[in-house]
């Protein structure tokens, strides 16, 4: 077994070579022979880079401490900055007085949201402030922002801000929001603002020739990225009013149209430089303080930096969407789905965000990776006054994942059948049409199914291995 | 203020701050050694971790009264311009950090735990790291790296990684 042991002990360092800054030697000129047939995998077939070992190549600047991220980066005569968080869900701003923050030792600007020249953004509707000016949504909206001379600074002078608000009663149940009566979070907007309907078949008629029909309410929880690097955020307005951003974004381009919007300049004076970032999961998909801090530049003439602490993090950044999702699946005795019915109800929180591709992927994917002849699923995402939900790992599939299995389970155990029989039984193959009817290539689903239970020892509810919940 | 005279990495380093500074904030905004990162500021998540007098510590919670004249190790201290420590060689190899924002405070626990610890067990490895949080890769592959810095350590191979 010695061969097969990797021989790192012994292997040099790359620092130890000599020239070992130099760039690669380029890569040969390859060309396509013109006569021979050119191979075309086969989707099945697996690549021969599947298997292989490979570096990251900033793995090693990682190691030893080198990479620099937004919070490792200092601009000369740089400023510190803070966001005053409304902490009320639902609110009309009456006042907001800025002066004794303004006066304090340290503090060199204080802006507000009637600071903001278009006060509006977001990936699809722009429904989002970048400080509130009229209206609070949510409790972790910013209405004034503070640049100093150190954060300590900064903090302090948030305290001193006043800001005197109506207080509304909030919607925070989602099933109230959907209800037309029911306040509007963006009056005079209606709360359910996305809609998504798949039918496929009959549905009705499969409730009625079915052995049993079945129903189930399933619901999820809201779950924030907690990247392991807070949102950071470093602006430099220069004389030629041109607008440089140290970001994390995921999405320069999305960001420098947002920032450009929002700032009320061409895009093409909005540069923004994509950093190492601590951590993405899809929170870091659209802006956030980023305008904020172009402004405060452009009124100090330094550059600015913000870094969120956890807690903002948690309450002011975007986070995965809540689901309500009723199941009702009409079957056989034998365990064969003949039709099913889903409601699934987002909680969008705030704002929009990306609102709109979660609500269309769970509602794509809300049947499960089954063959069901008659669905009907309908999906709805409406406001609340809640932290704002977006784009996060899988865009909605976790959640409505959790809910077909858990209810396949529930099936199964009144049916008195396997778990595992009741999905091979229903399971899509090789060319089964997914409920929007795009045909399936390399569905393994059945065999993945078998191999997962035979390599853990499944043999049945009542086998070593099962939970022995079988009535 | 308060005026304080602590080895880092090896050299006498001194500074007048605050009293509310945490060794954190000194590191960082006071000496430019920004390895050790802000992750929650209340010592929950570990990426501030360094060593202080051989035991890891979240530097975001100390306060710089409490280093006065002591001993401070950061993951800068753990490399020169020739040679990696065996953690930072393996953590690189077996690919055990992929945004690395968490990496340089997991490094440190786990050399205090190899520096009282050679050859530690799974469990023992887990527990070092108890205080360290991580979003992205997961642990198992730090294990697996910390598990081949002890034999590099002890001189002996470091095993080969199983495929799965």
């Amino acid at each position: 077994m010695a061969d097969e042991r990797s021989k790192v002990a012994d292997k040099p360092d790359v620092l130890e070579k000599p020239g070992f800054l130099q760039p690669p030697a380029p890569a040969p000129i390859v060309t396509f022979p013109i006569d021979e047939e050119v191979v075309v995998r086969d989707s099945r077939q697996q690549t021969p880079a599947v298997g292989q070992r490979a570096s990251r190549a900033d793995g090693r600047l990682h190691g030893l401490g080198q990479t620099k991220y937004i919070d490792d980066m200092y601009l000369p005569n740089m400023l510190f900055a803070k966001i005053k968080r409304a902490g009320v869900a639902s609110a009309l701003i009456k006042s907001v007085d800025t002066k004794e923050a303004e006066a304090m030792p340290g503090v060199v600007a204080v802006i507000t949201g009637r600071d903001i020249p278009c006060n509006s953004f977001g990936p699809s509707l722009k429904d989002q402030p970048v400080l509130c000016d009229a209206r609070v949504f949510h409790s972790g909206d910013g209405v004034a922002a503070v640049a100093a001379e150190t954060e300590q600074i900064a903090a302090e002078a948030l305290e001193k801000i006043k800001v005197e608000y109506e207080v509304l009663k909030p919607v925070l149940d989602p099933l109230e929001s959907l209800k037309l009566e029911t306040p509007g979070v963006h009056a005079p907007s209606a709360n359910i603002y996305g809609h998504k309907i798949i039918k496929k078949g009959d549905v009705e008629k499969a409730f009625k020739e079915a052995d049993h029909v079945f129903e189930g309410t399933f619901r999820t929880q809201m779950v924030e990225h907690v990247p392991l690097e807070p949102y950071a955020c470093i602006a430099q307005w220069d004389a030629n009013g041109r607008v440089t951003i140290y970001s994390t974004l995921g999405r320069i381009t999305l960001g420098r149209a947002d920032v450009g919007r929002t700032l009320g300049i061409p895009m093409s004076r909005v540069r923004i430089i994509a950093t190492v970032v601590g951590g993405n999961f899809g929170g870091k998909n659209e802006i956030r303080a980023e305008p904020v801090m172009a402004l405060l530049s452009k009124k100090t003439g330094r550059p600015v930096k913000i870094v969120y602490t956890r807690t903002e993090e948690f309450t002011s950044s975007t986070t995965r969407h809540p689901l309500i999702m009723d199941y009702k699946t009409a079957i056989t005795k034998q365990g064969k789905i003949l039709g099913r019915k889903i409601r699934l109800v987002l909680d969008g929180g705030a704002y929009c965000s990306w609102s709109e591709t979660t609500l269309g992927k769970a509602c794509i994917l809300s049947a499960g990776p089954y063959n069901i002849e008659n669905l009907e699923a309908e999906a709805f995402v409406v406001y609340t006054n809640k932290t704002m939900t977006g784009a996060m790992r899988g865009f909605g599939a976790p959640q409505v994942c959790f809910a077909y299995e858990s209810h396949m389970d529930d099936m199964a155990h009144a049916l008195g059948i396997d778990p595992l029989e009741i999905r091979l039984i229903n399971a899509f193959d090789e060319g089964s049409l997914s409920p929007t009817s795009q045909k399936l290539h390399s569905v393994v689903v059945k065999e993945s199914l078998l191999r997962a239970a035979k390599r853990f020892g499944w043999n049945g509810l009542d086998g070593e291995n099962g939970t022995g919940a079988k009535a | 203020m308060v005026s304080v005279t602590l080895k880092v990495n090896g050299e006498t380093r001194s500074a007048t701050v605050p009293g509310e500074t945490t060794l954190l904030r000194l590191l960082r905004d006071k000496f430019d050694l920004t390895g050790a990162k802000l992750g929650c500021d209340v010592g929950d998540c570990g990426a501030c971790t360094v060593i202080v007098d051989g035991k890891p510590v979240n530097s975001c919670l100390m306060l710089v009264g409490q280093v006065d004249g002591r001993e401070v190790q950061t993951i800068e201290g753990l490399a020169n311009a020739d040679h990696m420590h065996p953690l930072q060689k393996l953590f690189e190899h077996f690919g055990s950090l992929q945004c690395g924002f968490c990496g340089p405070g997991v490094i440190m626990s786990a050399k205090a735990l190899l520096d009282e610890n050679s050859n530690p067990s799974t469990e023992e490895i887990r527990d070092a790291l108890g205080g360290n949080l991580c979003r992205c890769t997961g642990y198992t592959k730090m294990i697996e790296a910390i598990k081949g810095a002890g034999c590099i350590m002890r001189g002996e191979e470091v095993p080969a990684v199983k495929s799965a």
